[in-house]
């Protein structure tokens, strides 16, 4: 079975070490079954007469080695145990780390990350709870069963007589794993219904001068009520089972004390166990309880953890689409010319096409800017040009190579990507600038901060470049992510740059400066960018208006003015939309 | 740690405010506070407590039965087997009583700890909804969240969990000294020295594992924050080609984490053979003392077994309740930081006595704006001693920089905060004499960001009040011009929403804002920026709404881009908090101030 890989791979190398940590539970068990008989037989001496002072003391601490040697040996299986578990989680979570990089876009966006998240955390820690504490609780049950009936029946107690007392006990178990699940089914509905509270007050939170503005206080409380009211519900369901089981398991155990006194205690009378058996016999019982009660958890906690081996086996084995062909080679992206040939993506066989039928040459060292309305197609370009997904083939060439047939380390360390939503890392923003290669030199992130104008922002943090964002950090504003995202792609200094909408929260007066800069330093190479605005595209040598995934004008900004279309009706509505009533909009 | 946990943990950290100071526990001032909500439930506290005692007698009696069938029956050589069948028969009674009392202490406990938690979480919720704005300025919306979710469950853990362990362990443990001295008071008295021995190595310990323990939360914290970072940036770090990298930085943290679950694993086997160490060495000495004891007649054996056995059950509970400590600390710490919430009182009061004559039905909308001095903090001043009148219907359009007191203006009308000097009227009732709910429903407000509600887009624009109709949400709908779009959904009017991932342009998310105005037909309306951040076809469609939505309502527009108030009645511009300017687009533009720059640049 496919599931069983990750395990099995891991059991190759660790049998040693499971087999050590077996044997010391043997010892372990072993020694701890004697103390019910050591205590018999001081029951016995007793009742013969034949105790002395000193040999009270030799039976005490004969008690004492036998607490002592169970102590330790038990404590070192244990350990061995639960190191390796949690060198299986170490090793787990470090494969799957790498294989999330390896995972193309397409991944992502079927698996949200509160989904790989809890593959992540969850699936690993269930299957690591089973094969360590798993394995503690069974290895240590089996032992302890094995170890006291085989001492028992040395000692004379009739096997009749331990049957009988023994047997409520290995109820147990299939209560356990009986109940287990319905406790946890009923856990899991009042931790959901708390996770709704906390959506809802943390709505109510968020949108409190809608609430109040409306005079909606009332009708939000009560929704809110409803909330409290059902995790009230849930909690008094958990409770009748997790109470019912929690009774149940001892008042099992006093039933075996029970038959173990009754029994045991005519056949004492009748001489036919002595009194000391008698005793080992009702300590026996109860020291078989707590391992029995283990068990039980442990096949709830298979059960769960086979599920969450699949779900990881599945995830490991799924392939990025993206893969570097054999014969993949190194294309030098400053002297290489851009074609775009019939170039037709859907996101899915079944779905619309986002780009049809797109055409384009653009020669190294120009600027091509590219506008149209939310939808029509302008990122999936540019994730297609980044390989994000794959194009269909010879669509997309760089020179006379497919891009399909490049290596992904030579096209994407040549491209440099400013995305729209100016996603940063919660470190440095030094290290954030410095993203391509976290060694730059300081000087080189200055410069880079300066061109896209966010430096003096930084020289005011506390830290300057040293400042470490997000996450207990500092967070930025909306326009100051932007454009620390736009140094981290102008450090790069790559042949070919790409804006996506990536100044549309700053200002127009910023957006200028930036503009001018950017044509400053590309010179020479080439760079793509797309906007909503066509301030920040009109420079632009050659600009393509993009509509429902199709080229619909193509040309330089005079050109495309003078002729009819959707590029001069953008303009007119911009350039009344364009009076802003203020410079400092947002910065 | 679970690590459902450590994810909840991590978002939450996420939310909470890094400023809020950690609090040291105040149990006398924290416990006479919730005192006040466990006194009506105290005849089922009492209720619980006898069942308590009940349910853990059998397990308690147990050894002592053992001990009578022992020295009464086995070693008395009586042979008396029906003396023996009555013990197991009170020992059957007893444990079946135990297993009901169990049962129904847990259950009785648990609903009154619900009560009181639910009552506390609807209370809570309830004070801070009707707090001021001001208040919600101050405070971060995560860590009101974490009051009413994580303080509360907290609070709930100590009714669980806490108060549990104290009735039943704590009652075991008497009981179970109670006994022993019943039995030998002599080697009860040998046994109790353990129990301060116990207590220390149990607490002292106790403080290590959770140093260890919070250790291995932090890091385990910090890999879970790194993880979801690159997965949601996952396609930087390709782009860029830093998956090596990353992959190092992570390695690092999971190495750190792995360490830190080693030396959590070290110690708390160290603690826990520990524990059955000491406990072995106290039955070692029992039967030691005991038996020279036994020896010397001076004790029956059974004595002695039951001795060995109460020792035995004697380490559990300790173990159970100081395992208790951390969960009863950030209890308290929970109550007095929910209790500081209940303390605060909202800054904007409803009047003791509304004004007589005000009616909500006839309110024309004539708005002023007398004199009004007003700040945020002391020394910056936001609006200074401003002067105002809007007619009825009149519609005024409000520009200014950044900071010049537009948006202020408008929280002043709504009444989230109180003005400093002065007063503003409408229709000649001071705005402070107005009973809040009242003025709320008259003054409408749209926001720049709309906000949505997890919910239908019928509750959404009627904001789950079912007294108002869907045909009346539908023609609201209509009228703005959003009906189209709405129905191109899946769901059509039904389609769910929420504040996150809707599905919904931000210019179709504004519309609905539109549609909530028409549902509830407030006299004055206003927009605070409520068209910026769109694009500009969608910017028409508001602009479109705006003229359905303004028609005989005063309007008060606050506008970024120039355009969007040029018809308007009259053009206010702002600065510093004084109105500077004032007249029509055309007047303004002729008088070649401000007004007339900001045209010219923008153009």
């Amino acid at each position: 079975m496919k599931s069983t890989k990750l395990i099995k791979s891991f059991f190759l190398t660790t049998w040693p070490i499971y087999s050590l940590s077996l044997f010391l539970h043997f010892v372990s068990n072993w020694i701890n079954v004697n103390f019910p008989k050591v205590l018999g037989r001081f029951t016995d001496q007793l009742q013969l007469g034949s105790l002395t002072h000193d040999k009270v003391v030799s039976f005490s601490l004969l008690l004492l080695a036998i607490g002592i040697g169970h102590v330790l040996f038990n404590g070192g299986a244990m350990y061995l145990v639960m190191y390796v578990g949690r060198k299986f989680e170490f090793h787990v979570r470090g494969q799957l780390f790498h294989h999330f990089t390896q995972m193309s876009e397409r991944f992502y966006s079927s698996n949200g990350v509160g989904r790989l998240l809890s593959y992540f955390m969850n699936d690993v820690t269930a299957v690591r709870e089973s094969i360590s504490m798993g394995f503690n609780a069974t290895a240590n049950a089996t032992m302890l069963l094995a170890a006291a009936v085989a001492m028992m029946i040395t000692s004379g107690i009739p096997l009749y007589l331990i049957g009988a007392s023994v047997f409520p006990l290995l109820l147990i178990p299939f209560i356990v794993v009986y109940l287990g699940p319905i406790i946890r089914k009923r856990s899991l509905a009042v931790q959901e219904s708390l996770g709704r509270m906390t959506e809802l007050a943390e709505e109510q939170f968020g949108g409190v001068r809608v609430t109040k503005k409306f005079a909606a206080e009332d009708v939000m409380e009560q929704r809110f009520n409803a909330s409290v009211d059902e995790i009230r519900r849930n909690q008094l369901l958990l409770v009748k089972v997790s109470s019912f089981f929690q009774a149940l398991i001892p008042y099992l155990g006093t039933i075996a004390l029970i038959t173990a006194l009754a029994f045991g205690g005519y056949l004492a009378i009748h001489g036919r166990i002595t009194l000391g058996n008698f005793v080992a016999l009702t300590l026996y019982v109860r020291l078989l309880m707590n391992p029995l009660q283990q068990i039980g958890n442990v096949v709830n906690s298979i059960q769960r953890s086979r599920a969450s081996l699949e779900r990881l086996n599945g995830l490991l084995t799924q392939r990025s689409e993206i893969i570097e062909s054999d014969y993949a080679r190194e294309v030098n992206l400053s002297t290489a010319v851009l074609r775009i040939r019939n170039l037709t993506f859907a996101y899915n066989p079944t779905s619309q096409p986002v780009l049809q039928n797109v055409q384009l040459t653009l020669k190294p060292g120009s600027t091509l800017g590219i506008i149209g309305r939310t939808g029509s197609g302008k990122t999936t370009l540019m994730k297609l040009l980044l390989r994000m997904y794959d194009p269909p083939e010879s669509s997309i060439l760089f020179g006379n190579t497919d891009i399909r047939d490049m290596t992904l380390e030579s096209l994407r360390s040549q491209i440099a990507y400013v995305p729209q939503d100016g996603f940063l890392f919660s470190t440095t923003i030094r290290e954030n600038i410095a993203f391509h290669n976290r060694s730059a030199k300081l000087c080189t992130v200055k410069t880079a901060a300066k061109q896209a104008q966010i430096y003096d922002n930084i020289v005011d943090l506390p830290s300057r470049f040293d400042t470490r964002l997000g996450e207990r950090g500092l967070t930025l504003s909306g326009g100051q992510r932007q454009r620390t995202s736009l140094a981290r792609g102008l450090i790069k200094n790559a042949p070919l740059l790409i804006l996506d909408d990536s100044v549309s929260a700053v200002d127009t007066v910023t957006e200028k400066e930036i503009i001018r800069t950017i044509r400053k330093e590309r010179a020479g190479k080439t760079t793509i960018i797309i906007a909503h605005r066509i301030s920040a595209i009109k420079h632009a040598d050659v600009i393509l208006v993009l509509d429902e995934g199709a080229i619909v004008q193509k040309g330089t900004h005079e050109e495309l003015l003078r002729a009819p279309g959707l590029y001069a009706e953008l303009h007119a509505i911009q350039e009344e939309g364009q009076q802003h009533a203020t410079g400092t909009g947002y910065s | 740690m679970r690590p459902a946990q450590a994810i909840h943990n991590w978002q939450m950290d996420q939310k909470a405010d890094p400023n809020m100071p950690e609090q040291k526990p105040q149990y006398v001032s924290a416990f006479r506070a919730l005192s006040r909500y466990v006194r009506p439930h105290i005849v089922s506290f009492s209720l619980v407590f006898l069942f308590t005692i009940i349910a853990i007698l059998s397990d308690l009696l147990q050894p002592y039965l053992m001990k009578i069938a022992i020295d009464d029956n086995l070693l008395a050589g009586r042979n008396d087997y029906q003396g023996l069948l009555l013990i197991c028969a009170a020992y059957f009674a007893l444990s079946a009583s135990s297993f009901l009392f169990t049962y129904l202490q847990n259950n009785l406990l648990q609903r009154i700890g619900q009560s009181i938690v639910g009552l506390i979480r609807k209370q809570l919720f309830s004070h801070i909804l009707r707090l001021s704005m001001r208040y919600f300025d101050r405070m971060s919306s995560g860590s009101l969240i974490t009051h009413i979710s994580s303080d509360t469950e907290a609070l709930n853990q100590f009714f669980n969990q806490v108060l549990l362990s104290l009735f039943r362990d704590g009652l075991t443990l008497i009981l179970i000294i109670a006994m022993m001295f019943h039995l030998d008071s002599q080697l009860a008295l040998y046994c109790l020295v353990l129990l301060p021995v116990i207590s220390l190595i149990a607490i002292g310990f106790r403080s290590f594992m959770r140093t260890t323990y919070q250790l291995a939360r932090t890091r385990l914290s910090r890999m879970v924050a790194f993880v979801a970072e690159n997965l949601s940036g996952m396609n930087l770090v390709q782009a860029f080609h830093q998956q090596r990298e990353q992959e190092k930085q992570f390695n690092e943290r999971n190495g750190l984490y792995f360490q830190a679950n080693v030396r959590e694993i070290r110690t708390n086997i160290l603690f826990g053979r520990t524990f059955d160490v000491l406990s072995n060495l106290s039955i070692a000495f029992v039967t030691w003392v005991g038996g020279n004891a036994v020896l010397g007649d001076h004790l029956a054996f059974g004595v002695l077994y039951a001795f060995i056995t109460y020792i035995r059950q004697f380490f559990q509970p300790i173990n159970t309740i100081t395992q208790q400590w951390n969960t009863l600390q950030s209890a308290t710490v929970a109550i007095s930081r929910i209790w500081t919430v209940f303390e605060s009182e909202p800054d904007v009061k409803d009047p003791k006595k509304a004004a007589e004559d005000w009616n909500e039905q006839d309110v024309r909308g004539r708005i002023e704006f007398d004199h009004i001095s007003f700040a945020y903090e002391p020394d910056v001043p936001i609006i200074r001693n401003l002067q105002l009148t809007i007619a009825p219907g009149e519609m005024i359009g409000v520009v200014g920089t950044t900071g010049a007191g537009k948006s202020s203006l408008i929280s002043l009308l709504c009444r989230f905060y109180d003005v400093q000097e002065g007063a503003i009227r409408i229709d000649g009732f001071d705005v402070r004499h107005i009973p809040q709910a009242s003025l709320h429903r008259m003054v409408g407000l749209v926001q720049q960001d709309p906000y949505l509600y997890s919910g239908s887009i019928i509750d959404n624009v009627r904001l789950f009040d079912e007294s108002i109709s869907r045909e009346e949400v539908i023609a609201a709908c209509e009228f703005v011009g959003a009906s189209t779009v709405i129905q191109k959904l899946i769901g059509g009017y039904d389609t769910k929403l929420s504040e996150r991932g809707s599905g919904l342009s931000s210019g179709e998310r504004q519309l609905i804002s539109f549609a909530r105005i028409i549902v509830f037909k407030p006299k004055v309306l206003i927009l605070d920026e409520a068209s910026a951040n769109l694009d500009s076809q969608t910017e028409q469609l508001i602009q479109s709404a705006l003229h359905a939505v303004s028609r005989n309502r005063t309007t008060i527009v606050i506008a970024h881009r120039l355009s969007t108030i040029q018809q308007a009645d009259r053009i206010l511009v702002m600065s510093k908090g004084q109105i500077v300017e004032e007249g029509t687009h055309s007047q303004l533009v002729e008088a070649g101030g401000h007004y007339q720059e900001l045209y010219e640049n923008s153009k």
